[in-house]
């Protein structure tokens, strides 16, 4: 029971946001966009048979803007995880759930001295992903993104709310718990090189993640939910149409309910392509 | 440990494999070809302010539906002078106002015509 928990929360964790600059700012009508990232997490419990798990996850993601005011974005994460319990370790690699959301710009202003911009977003998640990868809900994600520039100095803040199996129930009949997430990021930008083709940007994010606990026969089960904190400093360095990005997630509070496994710091290599 | 260590490496050698290839692949598709007839001494330059750049990725968007309007011959966008410089055919007619609905198209917004 506690390893078909484990990986239950591995698929609700595995897309947590980072490097969430530029949200807010939608993408220009007939715009691709292709994102992929290499993140690696780790976890353990000593509580739970002294439990260690690495994940990596590649969420490829592309986004196209179908009108200056609305784009569609699909998402789709291979996963490999290593198990270790007892000093036996096993490993699996599979797809995770596919990810289908709409942006909408909601307000936008282009001034001389600075740039804001509001968009609304709504996502689903369908469980196409493989035994054991995925949530085997469909997820719906309503969100709204807020982005600030002026000068070089940047700011994003977004705020999503996941309603996991708002339609049907997931593994072993059991109804997984919704998720608020708030990112708040602050860049600032250094132009490199004669035209300013390039910069480089570092990035702090704040990112706060309350999950509630998932219910089994109309019963909170005990060893579930909670609410997270990560400190994430990183860089973002842009070249052009090619965007390179790293940044760590480091967990600062972890107020879990009951004995669950604990989460250690998350890697993160990215790539923007826009074309 | 060892295992685990070994596999994160052969890992992120994929990832990084995939997005050279992915860059690449991406940057062949995007190269704009132009007519063999338009020579650089022929072409009208026109300088346009836009406002809502705020790094070099923003360009391209830009860049992309400006390039497209019949009679433009290329165009080179600027975040930092806050500025793009659109060259056109001397034959072509590109009026003030169908670059000023691309740069709206590209979630910008257009200031003067700066010549």
């Amino acid at each position: 029971m506690s390893f078909l928990f484990i990986l239950f929360v591995f698929v609700s964790i595995s897309y947590s946001n980072g490097i969430s600059v530029d949200a807010g700012l939608t993408p220009a009508e007939d715009r691709w966009i292709f994102r992929t990232q290499f993140r690696y997490l780790s976890l353990s419990s000593m509580a739970m048979d002294h439990q260690k798990i690495g994940m990596y996850t590649i969420p490829v993601i592309l986004a196209y803007g179908l009108k200056s005011n609305l784009s569609l974005l699909v998402r789709q994460p291979v996963i490999r995880r290593n198990i270790s319990i007892v000093g036996a370790s096993s490993a699996e690699s599979g797809f995770g759930d596919l990810f289908i959301m709409g942006k909408f710009k909601v307000f936008r202003r282009n001034h001389e001295n600075y740039t804001l911009g509001l968009a609304a977003t709504l996502g689903i998640e369908v469980p196409t992903g493989s035994d054991g990868f995925s949530s085997e809900t469909w997820d719906l994600q309503p969100g709204l993104y807020f982005s600030w520039r002026r000068g070089s100095l940047g700011s994003d803040v977004s705020m999503t709310y996941t309603l996991n199996g708002f339609a049907d129930k997931g593994q072993n009949n059991m109804n997984p718990g919704n998720e608020l997430a708030f990112d708040w990021a602050v860049s600032y930008q250094f132009g490199l090189g004669e035209r300013s083709m390039t910069s480089l940007a570092p990035v702090i994010e704040v990112s706060y993640r309350d999950l509630s606990p998932d219910r089994l026969n109309l019963r909170d089960i005990e060893n579930s939910g909670g609410s997270l904190l990560f400190f994430s400093p990183g860089m973002k360095f842009t070249l052009s149409s090619l965007i390179l990005e790293i940044l760590v997630q480091i967990p600062v509070v972890q107020n879990r309910n009951g004995v669950q496994i604990e989460r250690n710091a998350t890697w993160l290599f990215g790539m923007r392509y826009m074309f | 440990m060892e295992k685990m260590k070994l596999n994160i490496k052969s890992n992120f050698g994929l990832f990084i494999t995939i997005v050279i290839c992915i860059a690449f692949l991406g940057s062949c598709l995007s190269q704009k070809t132009k007519p063999a007839f338009a020579s650089p001494k022929g072409l009208e330059t026109r300088v346009y302010q836009v406002l809502g750049m705020d790094c070099p990725g923003c360009h391209g968007g830009v860049e992309k539906l400006i390039n497209k309007i019949p009679g433009v011959f290329d165009s080179k966008a600027n975040w930092k002078k806050k500025q793009i410089v659109v060259r056109i055919q001397k034959e072509g007619e590109v009026s003030d106002e169908s670059i000023f609905e691309a740069i709206r198209r590209a979630n910008f917004t257009p200031g003067k015509r700066k010549n």
